[in-house]
């Protein structure tokens, strides 16, 4: 075949599948045929734009001005009337075509929903709000999307929702590729793979591709036109957390007021009460002020390794009366990590037993700076392993309650008025992708900080 | 959509697009030769440059924009085609066309003029080629039945159309030529 002859088909695409793709390879490598390819292009290209004008250009009729119509102001005007009635009519509208189908529901529960929410449904443009469990989302382009509970998706058309808040792992066939998972900070476009994404309400997301390839478009962009793209065991993290906007104000006095069945709560804000977390990623920066107080085992990434340590003031307390104890810890997504990627995961509490511990301050507390927090193996002379709980995979965030013999033993024996904890996660995770569990601190601005509970013997209670 | 351009800014977007609309149209035909792909691509484009319209500063190359967002759509467009064409596109083709596109100097918009022009010398038969072709937008098949030819014989007509278009536009545009 002459060169001409296949530029010439490769442009009415008449070349057959393995043609058009030596044509194509040939062209990129071969200057002399590309440019040859690009003048034949350009040319069909300008003929193909103008292609509505053709029958007035090509008018037996050789008196025919072109040039007439366009120059009348009224022509520019019902262009630009057109053009306007072509951009407003596209809003997003509510439409009733099914999209998606809930295909798969294992333990889940739902938040009032404006869609189905029973196995199988047949789901339109509309959102989902999983509370707990898992469920599966097989929309009609093929493509699925895992929810891990607590999640919030926005089913916008077959090849696109939106991840408001929680985790997804979507698993795209060639059919679908294209499909775009949106959030506030990105733009997922699928190119055949299997990827998570994870977002949360404090503004990062997080994409990591398990196989395949994706491109990730940052809505905040100021070139839209850019994209990046993430190939198979890569991550793109956006966003950092930050604190509470300042909109909202943490209420601190309504967790001290509420004294439930004689417990008095002592937040981790209250006196000289403090809490942190460390990393061991070799970080000089301090996780101070953080809405998130982070935990993570892992061998595979032990730069990803982080422990919370929790201190509380007792000072107002008369230690002597008390006759009860109890930690409370809210949990949180921490939009890091998936669900899928760990087990059920055992956490340990561990008590410090060496005063000299209690003195760490929130603004140098890191990984190196604090060779006993972060020692493998925590000390058995400074620490005490007082208690274990176990978060389950897709737990939907909830108190963890550690109440045990150990903790008011541990209390009652600590000679200052400083009560200091260290919280591991014992699980290891099955990729270096696993869920990241994050508990509030003081600086959460809804959730109740960790806090330490005490209760009195009534009769010596005022 | 939760970045809506502020209404005001509706106006000066319509304006810019309307100036280069042919000319993207015409990008985007020359890296997809498939039309209705081409369409569709256009399309969408005239939407995520609505969208995004906040990002670009006025009194800058509003084209070359238009040109980057279509760019990225063509990428993206090969993957999500639902049609399941047989007839896809090598990105890094695609790439490599734009290049050769983005180092072209003559203005599309002379060029498109003096593609005008020289519509209007084709003899009849090569006229009837193109409106056959693009207008009524029949595949080379067609043609050959409608024209009592050969496929062949087509494809060599519209290579010497094209040539001869090719040859107009020129010398239209370089006036040493004149």
């Amino acid at each position: 075949m002459k060169p001409d002859e296949r530029i010439e088909k490769a442009i009415h695409q008449q070349l057959s599948d393995e043609e058009w793709a030596n044509f194509q390879e040939e062209v990129i490598k071969d200057e002399t045929l590309r440019k040859a390819y690009v003048e034949a292009a350009t040319l069909h290209g300008s003929l193909a734009a103008s292609r509505d004008l053709l029958p007035s250009l090509l008018a037996e009729k050789q008196d025919l001005n072109p040039s007439k119509l366009k120059s009348l102001p009224w022509a520019i005007a019902a262009a630009l009337v057109l053009s306007l009635i072509a951009v407003l009519a596209f809003r997003p509208e509510k439409n009733q075509e099914i999209v998606a189908t809930l295909s798969e529901a294992t333990n889940a529960r739902w938040a009032g929903s404006e869609l189905p929410t029973n196995k199988g449904a047949e789901l339109s443009v509309g959102t989902l709000q999983l509370t707990e469990g898992m469920a599966t989302l097989q929309f009609e382009s093929g493509a699925t999307v895992t929810m891990e509970a607590p999640a919030t998706v926005e089913i916008l058309s077959k090849m696109n929702c939106r991840l408001l808040e929680g985790s997804v792992v979507a698993d795209v066939p060639e059919s679908a590729h294209g499909f775009t998972i949106k959030t506030r900070e990105m733009e997922v476009v699928d190119l055949g793979t299997r990827f998570g994404l994870t977002t949360s309400e404090f503004g990062h997301s997080h994409v990591y591709v398990f196989e395949g390839e994706v491109e990730v478009h940052r809505s905040k962009d100021e070139h839209p036109g850019e994209a990046q793209r993430l190939l198979t065991g890569n991550a793109l993290h956006i966003g950092e957390t930050t604190g509470p906007t300042g909109d909202e104000e943490i209420d601190r006095r309504s967790a001290l007021d509420t004294e439930e069945g004689g417990w008095i709560p002592f937040p981790t804000f209250v006196g000289r009460g403090k809490d942190g977390y460390i990393r061991q990623d070799g970080s000089t920066d301090t996780k101070a002020n953080e809405p998130l107080l982070m935990v993570k085992h892992t061998s595979l990434a032990p730069g990803n390794e982080r422990r919370t340590v929790l201190t509380f003031d007792l000072a107002d307390a008369n230690l002597s009366e008390v006759i009860d104890a109890k930690l409370t810890l809210e949990t949180e997504s921490s939009g890091l990590g998936f669900s899928a990627m760990v087990p059920d995961s055992r956490f340990a509490l561990y008590g410090v037993i060496d005063d000299g511990l209690d003195q760490w301050e929130e603004t140098e507390l890191l990984w190196q700076t604090r060779p006993e927090f972060s020692a493998p193996e925590l000390s058995e002379r400074s620490f005490k392993r007082l208690d274990e709980f176990e978060i389950k995979r897709g737990a939907t965030p909830s108190t963890i309650e550690i109440d045990s013999r150990h903790l008011l033993d541990f209390l009652k024996s600590n000679k200052n008025e400083l009560m200091s904890f260290v919280l591991v996660r014992e699980t290891d995770e099955l990729d270096k992708q696993g869920l990241v569990h994050a508990f509030a601190s003081k600086e959460h601005p809804r959730s109740r900080p960790p806090t330490l509970w005490i209760r009195k013997n009534p009769t010596s209670a005022r | 959509m939760s970045e809506e351009t502020p209404e005001p800014s509706a106006e000066s977007y319509l304006v810019l697009l309307n100036e280069n609309e042919k000319s993207l149209a015409a990008y985007v035909h020359t890296l997809v030769p498939n039309l209705a792909d081409a369409d569709d691509i256009i399309q969408s484009c005239k939407i995520v440059m609505w969208k995004h319209f906040g990002s670009f500063s006025e009194g800058t190359n509003f084209l070359a924009w238009a040109r980057k967002i279509a760019l990225n759509q063509i990428l993206n467009y090969r993957r999500s085609e639902k049609r399941r064409d047989r007839f896809s596109q090598n990105p890094a083709f695609v790439e490599s066309i734009a290049r050769e596109l983005d180092s072209q100097t003559e203005s599309p918009d002379r060029r498109s003029e003096a593609l005008h022009q020289c519509l209007q010398k084709l003899p009849d038969a090569h006229r009837k080629l193109i409106l056959l072709r693009y207008y009524e937008d029949r595949d080379i098949g067609e043609i050959a039945i409608l024209t009592k030819r050969t496929d062949s014989a087509v494809y060599r007509l519209l290579s010497r159309v094209r040539a001869s278009l090719s040859d107009c536009i020129s010398n239209t545009l370089s006036p040493s030529a004149l």
